[in-house]
Order: C-alpha cells, then sequence, then structure tokens
C-alpha cells in the first residue's frame, strides 16, 4: 500500500516538475480565471444585485469561472502524455490505477492552486459575504475534488480520440452538470449561514465525488490499456 | 422471420391501438388539469420510462462489452443509446407541451427539464465520442467506458436535483398521497401503453442491432 502510494505520489510529483518547466495548464487555468473574473466584476461590481439575491448569484458566478477554468486547462494531463510519446514509458514504468492516482493528485494540485488564487479574490472584488467561511473553504475542497477526479478520467478517454480540445468540454460538461447544481446550492448555504441545507448538498457531493472515484479507479486500467 | 415473431409483431400492432383508443376515447379526462391535458400522461410517462429503460440497458451492454469484448455487446449499447435519445427527445416535447398548457411556458427549468436535458446531453456526447475515434475496438472501449461513467451520474439527477429543487411536476406514481393518486382505470390504461411502448421499444432494438451486425458483417467481408 505505501510502495503503490509512493509510486501514485512519484508519477504526481514528475508531471507537476513538468508542469513547473513550462507552465501550460497553470497559465492557462489562472488566465481563463483571471480575465472571467475581470470581466465578471467590471460588468457586475460589489452594488448592482439585490441584496437578497447576492448570495445565490455570486455562488453561480464563482462556480461557473471554477468549472470553465478547469475545462480549460485540465485537458492536458493526458493530451501530453500521448503528444509527447511518453505515455508507452509510463505504461510500462507503472501500474494503471498508479498512473490514475498520480494524474488524480496533479489535477486536485491544479484545482486547488485555482481555488486558492481565485476564491479569496472574487469574494474581495465581489463583496461576497460568507457566514459560515470555514464550512465554504470545506465545500470548495469537496467540489474541487469531484471536480478532479471527473476531469481525469474524461481526459484520459479523450487523449485516445481524435478531436481532442473541443472533446474535453462536451465529454465533461453532461457528467459535471449534477456535481455543478449540487455545489452551487452548498455553496449558497454557506454565504447565507443554513446549517441544514449546507449538510444536504455536501453529502450530496461526497457521495457523487466517491461513486465517481470508485467508478473511474475500475475503468481507467481499461481505458489506459493499449 | 419465425412465426412467433410476427405474431408479438401483430399483437404489438393491435395493442398500441387499442393504447391510443383508450387514452383518447375510454377514459373520461382527470380533474385539475386544463382541458384534455391529462391524456398526455398515457404517452409522456412510458416515453420517459423507455428513454430510462435504454439507458440502463446501454449500461449492462457496455459493461458486458468491458468483460466479453465482443461487438454484439457495443452493438447493443449504441443501438440502445440511439433509441434513448430519440425517446428521451419525445419525453422532452410531450412535457414541453403540458407545461405550455398546464404552467403557460413551454420551458421553465423544472427540475425535471434541468435533468432530462442533462440526460440528452449525455446521449450527445457519447455519440460526439464515437464520431470521434477511428478504430473500431478503441471507440467500443471508450464509448462503453463513457457510458458506464455517464449512467453513474443518472441516479443524482433522478433523485437529488429535484428533492433539492422545487418542482411543478406531478408526483402521481411515486407519491403517497390518496387523493393525489390515479385512479383504477387510469392506472390500467397507463400500465397497458407502458408495456406497449417497452415492446415497441424491444422491438426497435432487435431491429437496430440485426441492422449493426449485418454492417459489421459486410465491414468484414470488405477487408
Amino acid at each position: 500500500m505505501s510502495r503503490w502510494l509512493a509510486e501514485a505520489l512519484a508519477v504526481a510529483a514528475k508531471d507537476l516538475r513538468a508542469e513547473f518547466r513550462t507552465r501550460v495548464a497553470l497559465n492557462s487555468l489562472a488566465l481563463f480565471a483571471l480575465t472571467t473574473l475581470a470581466a465578471v466584476s467590471y460588468t457586475i461590481g460589489p452594488y448592482r444585485l439585490a441584496t437578497e439575491d447576492r448570495p445565490f448569484l455570486l455562488s453561480v458566478l464563482l462556480w461557473i469561472v471554477i468549472f470553465f477554468a478547469a475545462l480549460a486547462g485540465l485537458d492536458r494531463s493526458f493530451v501530453k502524455e500521448e503528444e509527447s510519446h511518453t505515455a508507452p514509458l509510463l505504461r510500462l514504468a507503472a501500474a494503471p490505477t498508479v498512473v490514475w492516482a498520480g494524474k488524480l493528485l496533479y489535477n486536485l494540485v491544479l484545482i486547488f492552486a485555482l481555488m486558492a488564487m481565485l476564491a479569496p479574490l472574487f469574494c474581495v472584488l465581489m463583496g461576497f459575504e460568507i457566514a459560515m467561511p470555514w464550512r465554504f473553504v470545506l465545500v470548495l475542497a469537496a467540489g474541487g475534488y469531484g471536480l478532479a477526479v471527473i476531469t481525469t478520467i474524461v481526459a484520459a478517454i479523450i487523449a485516445q480520440a481524435l478531436t481532442r480540445g473541443a472533446l474535453f468540454s462536451v465529454l465533461s460538461l453532461p457528467l459535471l452538470l449534477p456535481l455543478l447544481i449540487i455545489v452551487i446550492e452548498g455553496t449558497t448555504a454557506v454565504a447565507t449561514g443554513d446549517l441544514a441545507s449546507y449538510s444536504e448538498s455536501l453529502r450530496a457531493i461526497v457521495t457523487m465525488a466517491g461513486a465517481m472515484t470508485i467508478v473511474s479507479a475500475f475503468l481507467f486500467p481499461v481505458v489506459w490499456r493499449d | 422471420m419465425n412465426r412467433f415473431g410476427l405474431a408479438l409483431k401483430w399483437l404489438l400492432f393491435v395493442w398500441m391501438i387499442a393504447v391510443i383508443w383508450a387514452a383518447f376515447m375510454w377514459i373520461p379526462s382527470a380533474q385539475g388539469f386544463k382541458g384534455e391535458s391529462s391524456r398526455i400522461v398515457f404517452f409522456h410517462v412510458p416515453t420517459a420510462w423507455v428513454a430510462t429503460l435504454a439507458f440502463l440497458v446501454s449500461c449492462v451492454a457496455s459493461a458486458l462489452y468491458l468483460w466479453r469484448r465482443k461487438p454484439k455487446y457495443d452493438f447493443g449499447a449504441a443501438v440502445s443509446n440511439g433509441l434513448g435519445l430519440l425517446f428521451a427527445v419525445l419525453a422532452t416535447v410531450t412535457g414541453a407541451i403540458f407545461a405550455k398548457i398546464m404552467w403557460g411556458a413551454y420551458w421553465n427549468w423544472d427540475p425535471r427539464q434541468t435533468s432530462i436535458t442533462i440526460l440528452l446531453l449525455i446521449y450527445a456526447a457519447y455519440f460526439a465520442l464515437r464520431s470521434a475515434v477511428a478504430d473500431p475496438e478503441k471507440r467500443a472501449t471508450l464509448s462503453a467506458v463513457y457510458s458506464i461513467l455517464a449512467f453513474v451520474t443518472v441516479p443524482f439527477l433522478m433523485f437529488i436535483v429535484p428533492r433539492i429543487y422545487f418542482s411543478l411536476h406531478p408526483d402521481v406514481i411515486t407519491n403517497s398521497d390518496p387523493n393525489n393518486s390515479l385512479d383504477s382505470a387510469h392506472l390500467k390504461v397507463l400500465l397497458a401503453s407502458l408495456a406497449g411502448f417497452t415492446g415497441l421499444s424491444v422491438w426497435l432494438y432487435s431491429v437496430a442491432t440485426r441492422i449493426e451486425e449485418i454492417r459489421h458483417r459486410r465491414r468484414q467481408e470488405v477487408l
């Protein structure tokens, strides 16, 4: 078990090292999020929305920025292995589930980095007041994990297909929409301080992310095997 | 085609005519609905049921393909996703007509309408993936994986999203309120219609898979 974990961490570390050399994914994630945030903040700003609409509408905007930034940046994880012809070597070097866990960790680091930058900035620029800040972090973390699990397996699928860029969004979005609806509900709940709705949403997010983790762990070896 | 199959086909033919006649002529229109709008339940619910059933069949066929690696399971999954798409569109259209009459607008993003939209997107994405992979074996594997992944999200659409949001959708099938349930005549026709539409979809499925198998054999002969 510890050996498996060490190998998965090694795969993730390799990807992060390669990523920091070029910063392709980080740049596209961060710049997409920042330009969208600038556009939203410029057109809506902190005063445009009516007070009773604010928690819901601001949660919607926050998650739309996060989801579409993720769709812009997270498709690279497997495509770059195929493009640089390193995939066969990775197949030889590590077991399929190790590769899956490593790539998932790598995507998680990217998403959490994006959230750590974006969420505080969004709250400041849009005047988004959160009644339960720690629970807000928990909803972000759980939602980010669900996002990472789904985009990892879809990225593995599209790396084998012909038209990669467009296909990633087309395949991810239908799988992500239920998660998006639930995390928006949860974020609205932590902003207004509605504990019952927060607990229901968080349980739904954890169930969905857990189910997706198990299914992807089972299905990934099939996709990865050439 | 053998005799038994032919008899079944004729039975389906007569059965569907009887269901249509009962739905429009035999049943009185239900209380609490505008005009004759309640009659659409006999066509809306079965199409939605067949769409969900097709999704389940496609998931099972996909799992069987990944296990056994026989092309016929891939055809089954693809055909049943195609049928699912067709019946989901029919359910959406009949639902929108009902929504216009009862609620005043064809589309208002009711939770049921949201979940059927996502279902349609999943079906469409499945065919987008199939068209993007040239190698038949790889196409079958990848689309089978996607089909199973999509199936895992369906329970969240069906049960959790409608529970979080308020819905105008009538809940005659699953609720426990005795004042709001179907009377026995309505229930009989609805069950008959469900059986008819299920039979229709089984027939369409068998025709379409046979066509796919002939196509597959022709391709093999050419190669």
